[in-house]
């Protein structure tokens, strides 16, 4: 997994069927500068993921990508390659 | 898989129900001549690994999936902690 910031959601109209109900978030992942600073910034290239957690705009999430992260919907067959697995509380890094 | 170095933990109260229990560790990739990649990594580790140890990490979910279920989300898994003593320079160089 890696870590990104959510930068907001995604509305699609229309989508595949399998995306219905599904949120999506743009993350931007989050290098390891700028988690050592705390400075709220990601760095990364930004990205779109599914998201179960309910995350919101600002938080820290680590997000799986490739095939694992469509396991969650198993055994449809949904076209996901970045879920959000979990939304971080706290780091503890050397800065 | 690949070397990588450990830097941290991650405490996390909202995760997909596979992963409750689950301990997260920040880790950063190792090259060959001991640098580090740019970006950190959120790894799920069972044996044990602490800040400044270079463990060997799997990108393959399958052991994940055959502890946590099929539904999890789970990749990135420490499958060793390296050996200091017994291990070759470019292995050693990340935990020095």
């Amino acid at each position: 997994m890696r870590l990104g910031m959510v930068r907001g959601h995604v509305v699609l109209n229309p989508a595949v069927p399998a995306f219905r109900g599904k949120t999506l978030v743009v993350l931007e992942p989050v290098t390891m500068d700028n988690l050592r600073a705390r400075n709220g910034l990601g760095g990364g290239k930004s990205l779109v993921a599914i998201d179960a957690l309910g995350a919101a705009q600002g938080q820290m999430v680590a997000f799986t990508e490739g095939r694992e992260a469509a396991n969650p919907f198993w055994p449809n067959a949904v076209p996901v390659d970045a879920y959000c697995s979990l939304i971080v509380d706290a780091i503890d890094v050397q800065p | 898989m690949f070397l990588a170095r450990i830097e941290g933990t991650v405490v996390s109260s909202t995760k997909h129900p596979t992963l409750d229990g689950c301990r997260f560790l920040i880790a950063q990739r190792l090259e060959a001549d001991g640098s580090a990649g740019s970006e950190p990594i959120v790894i799920v580790d069972w044996l044990g690994a602490g800040r400044g140890d270079t463990v060997v990490v799997s990108t393959d979910g399958d052991i994940a999936r055959v502890r946590l279920g099929n539904t999890t989300p789970a990749r990135m898994v420490v499958v060793g902690i390296v050996d200091p003593l017994q291990s070759s320079d470019c292995a050693r160089q990340g935990s020095q």
